[in-house]
């Protein structure tokens, strides 16, 4: 949903996932994001992300586990696998 | 009383395709039937592969059942086949025309994963499909050498996005197969020294860059291990399935758990486990040895959950026939290899059938 900034998910078993960019950036797997090989990544470098970093430009199918999330920031390294979406709960 | 058209579905839906789990009429595999008041029977049986393991004994059971009803005088089966496509709404923008994708993986190098890949394509090819074989081993493409083929794929120009021409390799074809591999490209001397990001950009352009047109089956011969080639394929294409290939020898089924484990964590079906290099038939004695050990993948793929697919001997006739370019199900197809080969194709294609009813998850922007 552009306008609301937020990704709905409706899964198989019926359960509903309504994620906000916010949550979502925040919730970054990548490696840039979250560092690799003992680096501390920029997520954990910093507290504010700023506007355009936390809205949501688009989203696209990774194989059959995960999902690809652009922000407005131009920042789409991102996969989120299913499991890792799941966990992220309801909101 | 006339005999009618439900009392004839009923009767049929008494059998079940042991590998989709449900009756074939509600499955939709009874097409044109015909119910003459003289009661002659006539239908078509539509099967999810021509490569079908139990064809025979589909349409044997079907006479049986549809002649024993009151007031049958004579029954036509006629028995074709229609590969449905692995899910129910594909993400088509790379390989369109491709109903199934077919991986070949194993953990480690040099247990007949091309062998056994360049053979089931060529089997489920014999079983009437139309197939492709695409060689995703960038720095060690066997497919050229293992099918004879070494031309220069030529360019075709097609329609493309927004009424644009798009210029495509065509694939070389031999033995009725469609044919890709790095080794045309680049000549099969050529050593490819190039790090991962190329190679996976390599493995996405032989897809999306290639005319493959339609295909009911697309097997893909993966290089050994869990690197680059293999997640670049599986996070570009819904893949159907795939098969792993072991010897059974306790050291690579150890490691071809390791490439279970990977596609399991990418959400790719395992079809399940071939063990190749089973048995060797003593050319003097005509004794089995068991070189590598026996049973050890069927009892791996038992441990693991996983399909056991199939055994395939460790035989010269399919060495010699790789070496002379020639996929052994076609130039010795009386030969046991062949035999074995033809029954892992059957396997795979009953497995992959099973995909047909999965869906994808669906994308909405709005």
């Amino acid at each position: 949903m552009r306008g609301d900034n937020q990704l709905l998910i409706a899964w198989e078993d019926g359960f509903q996932s309504r994620l906000g960019g916010k949550r979502l950036r925040w919730a970054c797997p990548c490696a840039e994001c979250r560092g690799e090989a003992g680096v501390p990544g920029r997520l954990d470098q910093t507290e504010n992300l700023a506007d355009p970093e936390l809205q949501l430009a688009g989203v696209s199918l990774i194989g059959q586990y995960a999902l690809q999330i652009g922000f407005e920031s131009g920042h789409a390294t991102g996969i989120y696998t299913f499991r890792h979406l799941r966990g992220l709960g309801a909101e | 009383m006339a005999l009618s058209e439900e009392q004839v579905l009923g009767a049929l839906g008494k059998i079940v395709d042991p590998d989709l789990g449900r009756d074939v009429v509600s499955l939709g595999m009874i097409k044109d039937l015909r119910v003459t008041p003289q009661g002659q029977v006539g239908f078509t049986f539509e099967l999810t592969t021509p490569a079908c393991p139990v064809r025979d004994r589909f349409k044997t059971q079907a006479e049986e059942i549809v002649g024993s009803l009151a007031g049958v005088s004579d029954v036509q089966v006629k028995m074709t086949a229609n590969v449905r496509p692995s899910f129910r709404q594909q993400a088509a923008e790379i390989l369109p025309g491709v109903k199934q994708t077919i991986a070949v993986a194993s953990g480690k190098g040099g247990v007949g994963k091309s062998t056994v890949a360049v053979n089931l394509a060529a089997a489920l090819g014999q079983s009437g499909a139309s197939v492709g074989l695409l060689d995703a081993d960038i720095y060690g493409p066997s497919v050229p050498a293992m099918t004879g083929t070494q031309e220069q794929p030529r360019l075709v120009e097609v329609p493309g996005a927004e009424g644009k021409t798009e210029r495509k390799l065509v694939p070389l074809e031999a033995y009725g197969l469609k044919l890709m591999s790095i080794g045309f490209l680049a000549g099969s001397d050529q050593a490819m020294v190039w790090r991962g990001p190329m190679v996976s950009r390599a493995i996405q352009q032989l897809m999306s860059d290639v005319h493959w047109g339609d295909l009911d089956y697309l097997v893909i011969d993966l290089p050994p291990g869990t690197g680059d080639a293999s997640l670049t394929i599986a996070q570009s294409v819904p893949l159907s399935g795939v098969a792993i290939v072991a010897t059974p020898q306790d050291l690579a089924l150890d490691i071809a758990v390791k490439a279970l484990q990977m596609f399991r964590s990418l959400n790719v079906t395992p079809l399940g486990l071939v063990e190749n290099m089973s048995w060797y038939t003593c050319p003097s004695c005509g004794h089995e040895h068991h070189l590598f050990g026996h049973g050890g993948a069927e009892r791996a793929a038992q441990r693991l959950g996983v399909p056991f697919l199939g055994a395939i001997p460790l035989d010269q006739e399919i060495r010699e026939e790789a070496d002379h370019g020639a996929p052994v199900v076609t130039s010795r197809p009386n030969s046991t290899a062949a035999t074995a080969f033809r029954e892992l194709a059957s396997q795979v294609a009953a497995k992959t059938s099973i995909q047909s009813f999965r869906r994808l998850p669906v994308i909405n922007v709005r």
